[in-house]
Parts: structure tokens; C-alpha cells; sequence
């Protein structure tokens, strides 16, 4: 009897998995996605996954790619490397797309990148920002963001033009993000006559950054750069102003200083700080605010770079499939080195300068948040808002 | 006679597994559970013989790791030399830490190991010229394909096992279990249990710092997070350990195929077949089921863990004896 | 000078928090001689109790306290008696299998708490999150200030309590000798259920007077059960006054290593400090003095 039933089950369960296997087959082009779904970045993920959906469903409704509809296959990279790894593996050898996109953490990014060379899978990285990932002379690699060197550009000629610091001190979470950010924008600052005090790492989650604040605020720096996540972001700016400590100004290089989420948890200590930033849905792009309303209408929360620059990824990969003269992988490469295309996130044509291959180049933007809103400041063409410097003490407010 | 049959016929299994399944995805999957037959069997060898509880094994992975790593970027050596010599260095480290630390008995010996893998990460991390710190390393494969990391992965967990085999059956094997049964005791036998213990971690760190030399020259990339993680790598390394069976030969093997496998399948929503049902049926249901699915599968080890200890406590190979006993139950119960 | 002061007093009021997180443990390891790596994930549950109080009910996290705290003790109490107790039975070659569970348990708690909550960083602001008052230029956090407070508060509590009453001088007999203990006519398997619940209610404490001040996700546990343990050994084991010099020690060597070494090791001056009190002072605080 039992074995009856069995057999029964088992004969059932093949013929669900081949329906399933045969149905997904045939029409559909697949392209991969490899995102932090799961694990402590998952937030990022999410915003990127969700964009990456509305955007192949725009592309499909309106043709997909000669008639045949974009499939994403996305895995979950968990936030480890080795996780990526494996991921963009079954990626390659089981789900054989032809194309990958993705990529949030610079260290799962380089791991995956690094494969994606090997087995000679296009693949255009949306967020991970380490420099190294294109600086490896890859050529199936492809980046849309900005590496993060880069993302202080516009932070660099407002300081240049408007601040005129002599000292900066400069503080970073030691992940890959973070110690990159950090050294290059040291090297920057030397080189623009700004002399560094002190460029100091922590690991993120720490409760108190206290005593590393009085060290900061005894050095008496002209401003504060610092490359943190969300949480980080927000304890360094209210626990500076339980200290009192009141340099020219506060700077953050991006991530968790441009989120909402910053704003609520630090409260009013976030007045006035200034961060660098890649994108804003006032900015002259063509569907910029259309993509942030939809996006806030469709799933209730604010969407900002990261959401940008994956919309825009699944775009630009829509079309290089339709260019490429096969639909291989190295046919998708050699259309992705011909992009030449507007998108929500800016301009995207992969070019080589400096050390750098296949990388796209963007200006960045200043934003300071005043009245608990991310205000574009600099450069002034695309101000949403007059800048406000000096910013008053703490205790005036 | 039956015992060796089914070993041989297991091996010539494996000689002959990635020529049959082709599939990278599945190669790949089978050399981590290679990888793991190693670290698990070098675990062990340590925890599970001896007594000594290791859980910082993340330790000597890390260190085997670095090594490879270190040989390519700092002196140009082929990554490749990094395996033997990443066993060594983690022999070095295990030589002056156990010296240091066996005085320490049972949980407070654990903890130090514990101690000594967050110790080992933050220094990576911060001692940027060296290491580069969280930026990481990254060394090219020499191989495209993944057969030959395969076998050099099955070779590396047939010595594992090989070693583990005939050292349990030498006088060294008893001497280790005599530590764990009643060290003091031991000592007041004659035996130099300072010595074992030494000789058991450094045989342990050797395999667990071979596999962290393979891990750099299959993955890639490492960085300090990665290779000296607490939770990847030296709880899982206890999860193998014991889940397979401790103080078992077959054990770590055991262990090690089922939490790569759990991981897997709940990652990837039983390899996929979740989200293509709910792909093809369209039910809201299956796509939140295999959402779920793959968030749970930390989940799923930590419940595996409570239910093995409580109820497999010697793992599937120590306590296979109850396993069938249920098993024969069971199927008397449905006839 | 206003540098050193000011560490100074950072480190002393962040110690007074990491005393309560040190007490429960040490009253466990002290009692079950079991290291209960799932400390701070206990810690966890907690300030995600005082976290939905918060927002749903708004109820003040100081308040909060006196729901936060039993429902640990009860929490405690469940995992004692059905996951904790019965291990003393299961024949196992392994006898750190206490440990291993706990760490099962641990993993459990985040996963579920990931599972409710996902991994969103939660916060809770008051109008004292960030408060702070200056005495002589130096400043004083009013949150951390009150968590100190409280941390002494309950600390004599705790101490009166083990010393003046009849449970809590069993659970001292059973920590200095169970067998004894249990030929004195001490129910020992109680006297464990009633110890974990008490351990469990102290670093329950601990999260809902930090919450206001830091945040919250599923993994939070972790850097707080080392700290616990790194404290139950410095102090020594089962010595509530040897958890409180504990506590202050890492708070102060975190504070000024963190100022005059840099914040990349705060981490490990602590574990540096467990090394070294293992290898050179093994009982501890406690041993140097008679407590």
C-alpha cells in the first residue's frame, strides 16, 4: 500500500518539475540577476529587485525584445561572496542565461565579476562600487554606477569653490566600501592641498562612537567625511550632537546618508548635513520622476539611487539584446560595448579612462538635508535648493 | 568485508562524478561538500576524539587561506603552493596556541579557540598593507573547468579521511579518546596528554588550513569576513561535525553532504522547483512559500541543530544503531 | 584633559550597561556551569518586545521594563526546562552539547525575529534619545546616564536578594556545590529553571534600556554575548560584584582604547582582555578578593 502511494507521489512530482521545465523553456530570453535577497543587505536588494521587475515589465508590455519577452532569473547572493559565487554559477550552468546584471556589495560584486570573466558571461554591474572592479582589464564586465572614488565629484568643487577647508578627518566602516571610499578620497584631499588629521575605521554596529568623536572633535577638523551605513550614519550624527562637536561641516559619502530611514532615526541631528549622492528624481533625466512615482505608488516607499541605477541596468541589457547580432554572450558583449543610451539613471556609454575599462562615467551631486528633506544643492544648475553654509552650532538651533 | 565494498564502490562513485553529471552547478556544489568533508573531518579529529571542542576552526581555515592568497600577491608564488604550505602555517599557529591554551579544560578551551577566530578577523581586517583589509584578494583560477578542482577537492577529503581512519586505529587513537573520556585519569597513566592534545590540533589544522588553501585557489575571493567567519565556517564546521556523527570516521562525510545540501535546497526553493511552480501554476501561494523557503534555511540549521543534539546526539553516523531501530518501527507500523 | 575625562565617562556608562548584560550571564554559568551563548539574542527578544511596545502601544520603553523583563523570565524559563534540562539525561560523547544548544537556540531566536521583523533596522526614538547634559563640559548621555542608574539599581536588588532570601541563597548553594545542594533537600533541577529565568530577565532589562539609544535588527546578539562572556570571566564566575568590575573594565578599556589607539579595536581589546584573564587569572576578579 505504502509503496503504492509512493510511486504515486513521486510520478506526480516528475511530472510537475518536467511541466515546469518545459513550460519556462522555449520563448523567453533570460537574463540573470544577482542581488542580496536575503541577509543583512537585503533592504538594498529589495529596491533593486522591485525595479528590476518594473522595469522588465515596461520592456515586455511594450515588445520585449523583438516580439520575445525578457525572463529574469534572480538569485539570492545572500550578502557572502562565495554565496555569489555560486549563484552566478547556477546562473551560467543551469538556468544558461546569456546576460547577467546586478550586484550590490563591492566584495559580492568583484567575486561575481571575477567568474563572470571566467566563463566569458557579460556581466554590467548596477551598484557595487569598489574601484578594483573595473580596473581589471575585464572585458566582460560593464559598470552603470560610478565607482566610488568618483562619488564625491561634486562634493570636491563645492569644497573647492565654496568651503576652502584646510583639515578633514575622515571615518569609515571597514567593509570594502568603506576602506576604498576612504583611501581615495584621502588621496583627493592630498592632492587638493586638504591636509588629513586622521582617517579612522570602525566596525559597523558599534553602540557608542564617543570616544572616537571626542578624538575627532579634539583635532579640531574644518569638516567630517564619513562612509557608513544607515545605522552608523545615524548614531555618529546624534552622538555628535550629544558631544557638542561642531566642525564646518558634516559630509557623508552616500549610502546610508541619503536614505529616508537616516532622517528618521537621527532626527534633527541630521539638519544640514551634507552627503554625496548619485541620483535625484528632479534631475533633467528623461523618466526620472515618472519612475520615482510609479515606484512609490506601486510599493509604497520611496525608491533613490540604488532603485535608479537598477532600473536603468535592466534597460540598457533590453538594449544591447536588441542590437546584438546573436543572442549570445558574445554577441550581448559587443552590443553592450556600443550602448549609447539615455536612461533614468543618466547617459550610459562604457568607456575606458584611466585605469578604468567599460566603465561609465556620470557627474555626482551634493545633497544636504534641511527640514528632514534631501535637498540637491550642488552643482547649482540642478539645485533644488540654495546650499546653506555655514551651518550654525548645535546648541543655536 | 561489507564495510570496504561499499567504501570502494562510494569512491569509484566519485572518481567518476563529474564526467557523468556535467552540470557545473552540481560540480561545484559536490567540491564544497568536499571541502567540508575535510574541515569536518580535521574537527573532528580535535572536538570530536579528543574532547577539545573546537570552535574557532574558522581559525586555521583563515590562515590556510591567507596563505594561498598572500603567496601569489606578495611574493608572486603560484596560489597553488599556497595549499601544502597553508596547512603549515595553520600547524604554526596551532602549535604556539595550543601550548598557550590547553591548560584551559572543556568550555573554557572552546571559547578561547572562539577568541582566537574573532582576534585572527579583526587583525585582517585592520592591517590594511598586509591583507588589504575588507577590500580582499583576489587570485585568478588557473582552471576554467571544474573538473580539476573536483579531484584535487576528493583528494583532499580522501586524505582527510584516510588520515583520520589510521590514526583512530593507532595507539595516537586511543590515547585521544582515553583525553576525552577522563583526562585526568590519562595523565595518571603515563600518558603525556599535553603532547596528544598538541599532536590531535595540529593534525586538525592542518587539514582545516589545506582546505582553506583550496578555498582560495577554487573561489577566488577572500577576504576577512569570508574565510575567519564565525557563523560560515566554524559553527558550520561544528553543525558537520556533529550532525554527522562525532568521533566517527564517516561522520564529518555524512554531515558535511547534508549541510551543504540543506543550504542549497533551501536557498534555491528545493534547486529551483519552487519558484518554476510557481512560475507555471501561477499561485501567489508557491511564490511566498519559496520566498519564505529560502529565507528559512539559517532557520533550518538552527532547528537541526536543537534536534539533533536533543534527540541524535551522537550524530547520524554515532547514533545510526536508533536511527534504524525507528526506521524498522516505522515500517512495521505501516505493514 | 577634557579628552581623558570624557572617555572617562563614556566608558564608565556604557560599562554599567554592559554589567547587567555581564550579571545574567554570570549568574548562569555560575549556577548551570553551561555557557548560554544565546545571551544576547535573549537580549534581542527583548528590545523587540519593548520595540512593538513602543510603537504599537506607546508605551515608554522605561515603563516597558516591567512587561520586558517577565515575559525573559518566562522565556528563560521554557528553554531551560524543555530544551536545557533534558540534556543532562541524553547520553552524548560530547559534553559541551549544552553549549551547541544554546548556540541552536540563538540561531533559532534571530531566524524568527528575522522571520516577524526581516532585517530592517528598527529604532525607538524618545525624547531622550539623544539627549545629553553637560557637567563642566562634559557630556553626560541622559539615556545611558538612566540605563546606568537602573544597572546599580538592580544590581543591589539582585545582590539582596541572593543574600537575604531563601531562594536566592539556593541558588547560591546550588552554584557552590549542586550535589551538596541537592543532598540539603534543594530541588537543583528548579533552582536551574529559576536561575535562567532571573538571567534571562537581567539582560532583558539591559536591551530595553540600550534600545532608546542604539537599534535593532535580528543579529544584533552576537557582539553582546561576547562582551557577556568576556565580563563573566573577567569577574569571575557567579560573582554578581565581579560581573559590575567587569562590566566597568571592558567599558573603560573599550572607551580608551577606542580614543587612544582607534576604534578598529574595540573589538578586540576585548577579546584580548578574555585571552589574558583565562590564561593568567583564571578565577577572575572574584579570586582577588573573597566574594
Amino acid at each position: 500500500m505504502n509503496r503504492i502511494v509512493f510511486c504515486l507521489f513521486t510520478t506526480v512530482l516528475v511530472a510537475l518539475v518536467s511541466l515546469g521545465l518545459v513550460l519556462a523553456a522555449g520563448d523567453p530570453i533570460k537574463v540573470g540577476v544577482v542581488l542580496p535577497l536575503t541577509g543583512e543587505q537585503a533592504k538594498f536588494g529589495e529596491i533593486e529587485k522591485n525595479s528590476f521587475v518594473m522595469g522588465v515589465e515596461e520592456i515586455n508590455k511594450s515588445g520585449g525584445i523583438n516580439g520575445r519577452p525578457i525572463d529574469l532569473m534572480m538569485e539570492d547572493d545572500t550578502g557572502k561572496p562565495d554565496v555569489g559565487r555560486s549563484a552566478i554559477e547556477k546562473l551560467i550552468s543551469q538556468d544558461k542565461v546569456i546576460v547577467v546584471t546586478g550586484g550590490y556589495s563591492s566584495s559580492v560584486t568583484y567575486a561575481v565579476s571575477a567568474a563572470a570573466q571566467q566563463r566569458k558571461i557579460p556581466f554590467l554591474v548596477t551598484t557595487g562600487s569598489a574601484d578594483k572592479i573595473t580596473e581589471q582589464g575585464w572585458d566582460y564586465v560593464f559598470r552603470i554606477g560610478p565607482p566610488v572614488s568618483e562619488y564625491p565629484k561634486a562634493l570636491n568643487s563645492f569644497l573647492a569653490e565654496v568651503v576652502k577647508p584646510k583639515t578633514v578627518a575622515i571615518l569609515h566602516e571597514n567593509t570594502l566600501f568603506g576602506q576604498s571610499g576612504s583611501k581615495e578620497f584621502a588621496q583627493q584631499c592630498e592632492s587638493t592641498g586638504i591636509k588629513v588629521l586622521m582617517k579612522e575605521g570602525y566596525e559597523a554596529g558599534a553602540v557608542d562612537f564617543k570616544p572616537l568623536l571626542i578624538k575627532v572633535k579634539a583635532a579640531k577638523p574644518d569638516f567630517v567625511y564619513m562612509i557608513s551605513y544607515i545605522m552608523d550614519a545615524a548614531l555618529l550624527m546624534r552622538q555628535s550632537k550629544e558631544l557638542n562637536f561642531n566642525p564646518k561641516l558634516f559630509v557623508g559619502g552616500g549610502a546610508g546618508f541619503t536614505l529616508p530611514e537616516f532622517a528618521s532615526n537621527a532626527g534633527d541631528a541630521a539638519e544640514y548635513v551634507f552627503s554625496a549622492d548619485l541620483w535625484s528624481p528632479t534631475l533633467p533625466y528623461t523618466g526620472a520622476k515618472e519612475y520615482f512615482d510609479n515606484y512609490l505608488k506601486r510599493f509604497n516607499t520611496p525608491t533613490e539611487y540604488h532603485g535608479a541605477q537598477a532600473y536603468s541596468s535592466i534597460y540598457v541589457v533590453a538594449d544591447a539584446l536588441k542590437r546584438a547580432k546573436e543572442l549570445t554572450p558574445e554577441g550581448v558583449r559587443e552590443a553592450l560595448t556600443a550602448t549609447d543610451m539615455m536612461t533614468v539613471f543618466g547617459p550610459v556609454k562604457f568607456v575606458s579612462y584611466e585605469k578604468k575599462k567599460q566603465q561609465n562615467s556620470l557627474p555626482t551631486y551634493l545633497v544636504q538635508w534641511q527640514k528632514g528633506v534631501l535637498e540637491t544643492v550642488w552643482p547649482k544648475n540642478v539645485a533644488t535648493k540654495p546650499y546653506v553654509f555655514p551651518v550654525s552650532e548645535w546648541s543655536q538651533r | 568485508m561489507k564495510r570496504s565494498f561499499g567504501t570502494l564502490l562510494l569512491l569509484a562513485v566519485l572518481l567518476v562524478f563529474p564526467w557523468v553529471l556535467k552540470d557545473a552547478y552540481y560540480q561545484h556544489l559536490m567540491i564544497l561538500v568536499l571541502m567540508w568533508v575535510a574541515i569536518g573531518s580535521g574537527w573532528n579529529l580535535i572536538s570530536g576524539y579528543t574532547g577539545q571542542v573546537l570552535f574557532g576552526a574558522a581559525s586555521f581555515f583563515g590562515i590556510g587561506a591567507y596563505t594561498a592568497a598572500l603567496l601569489l600577491h606578495k611574493l608572486e608564488i603560484s596560489a597553488w603552493w599556497g595549499l601544502p604550505l597553508g596547512g603549515v602555517a595553520a600547524v604554526l599557529l596551532a602549535f604556539p596556541f595550543g601550548w598557550i591554551c590547553f591548560r584551559l579544560r572543556g568550555p573554557y578551551f572552546a571559547l578561547a579557540t572562539l577568541a582566537l577566530n574573532e582576534i585572527l578577523r579583526n587583525i585582517a581586517t585592520v592591517w590594511e598593507s598586509l591583507t588589504e583589509g575588507m577590500v580582499g584578494l583576489l587570485v585568478m583560477q588557473t582552471f576554467v573547468s571544474k573538473i580539476p578542482y573536483y579531484y584535487i577537492a576528493l583528494g583532499l577529503a580522501v586524505l582527510s579521511i584516510v588520515l583520520v581512519d589510521v590514526v583512530m586505529k593507532s595507539r595516537w587513537g586511543y590515547y585521544f579518546v582515553s583525553i576525552r573520556e577522563d583526562q585526568d585519569a590519562a595523565e595518571s597513566l603515563g600518558i603525556d596528554t599535553r603532547y596528544f592534545k598538541m599532536v590531535s590540533l595540529c593534525l586538525s589544522a592542518l587539514l582545516i588550513g589545506l582546505a582553506g588553501g583550496l578555498y582560495t585557489n577554487y573561489m577566488g575571493f577572500i577576504d576577512p569576513k569570508v574565510v575567519f567567519s564565525l557563523h560560515d565556517i566554524s559553527i558550520m564546521a561544528i553543525l558537520v561535525g556533529i550532525v554527522g556523527g562525532v568521533g566517527t570516521v564517516y561522520g564529518p562525510a555524512i554531515g558535511a553532504f547534508i549541510m551543504v545540501a540543506v543550504q542549497e535546497v533551501f536557498r534555491t526553493g528545493g534547486f529551483g522547483l519552487l519558484p518554476a511552480l510557481g512560475k507555471t501554476t501561477g499561485w501567489p501561494f508557491m511564490t511566498t512559500l519559496s520566498k519564505y523557503v529560502s529565507e528559512a534555511h539559517v532557520l533550518s540549521f538552527g532547528i537541526l541543530v536543537i534536534a539533533v543534539i536533543l534527540y541524535l546526539p551522537n550524530g547520524i553516523v554515532g547514533d545510526w544503531s536508533s536511527i534504524r531501530r525507528a526506521l524498522i518501527f516505522w515500517r512495521r507500523k505501516a505493514a | 584633559m577634557e579628552v581623558f575625562l570624557q572617555t572617562l565617562v563614556a566608558g564608565i556608562l556604557k560599562g554599567g550597561l554592559y554589567a547587567l548584560i555581564g550579571l545574567g550571564m554570570t549568574l548562569i554559568m555560575g549556577v548551570m556551569g553551561i555557557i548560554n551563548l544565546a545571551h544576547g539574542q535573549l537580549m534581542m527578544v527583548a528590545m523587540y518586545v519593548t520595540f512593538v511596545l513602543f510603537h504599537y502601544l506607546g508605551i515608554d520603553p522605561y515603563t516597558s521594563l516591567l512587561i520586558s523583563m517577565p515575559s525573559l523570565f518566562l522565556l528563560g524559563v521554557l528553554i531551560q526546562k524543555y530544551l536545557l534540562n533534558p540534556l543532562m539525561k541524553v547520553e552524548s560523547i560530547l559534553p559541551e552539547n549544552q553549549v551547541l544548544m544554546t548556540v541552536g537556540i540563538g540561531m533559532v531566536l534571530t531566524e524568527i525575529a528575522r522571520f516577524i521583523f526581516t532585517s530592517n533596522y528598527l529604532s525607538v526614538k524618545t525624547s531622550y534619545s539623544s539627549a545629553a547634559i553637560f557637567v563642566g563640559g562634559i557630556s553626560f548621555s541622559v539615556a545611558l546616564t538612566i540605563a546606568f542608574i537602573f544597572a546599580c539599581t538592580l544590581t543591589g536588588i539582585l545582590f539582596w536578594f541572593l543574600i537575604k532570601t531563601d531562594l536566592g541563597r539556593s541558588i547560591r548553594a546550588v552554584s557552590q556545590d549542586g550535589e551538596a545542594a541537592q543532598l540539603m533537600g534543594i530541588n537543583a533541577e528548579r533552582i536551574k529553571v529559576v536561575t535562567m529565568g532571573i538571567g534571562s530577565a537581567l539582560v532583558a532589562a539591559a536591551g530595553t534600556l540600550l534600545l532608546p539609544i542604539y537599534y535593532l535588527f535580528p543579529d544584533i546578539g552576537g557582539p553582546f554575548t561576547r562582551r557577556a562572556f568576556v565580563i563573566t570571566i573577567l569577574g569571575g564566575l557567579g560573582s554578581t560584584v565581579g560581573a559590575i568590575f567587569g562590566g566597568l573594565t571592558l567599558g573603560l578599556a573599550e572607551a580608551f582604547s577606542s580614543t587612544y589607539m582607534g576604534m578598529e579595536f574595540e573589538d578586540m581589546i576585548g577579546l584580548v582582555i578574555f585571552v589574558l584573564v583565562l590564561l593568567f587569572l583564571p578565577g577572575g576578579l572574584k579570586s582577588l578578593t573573597k566574594v
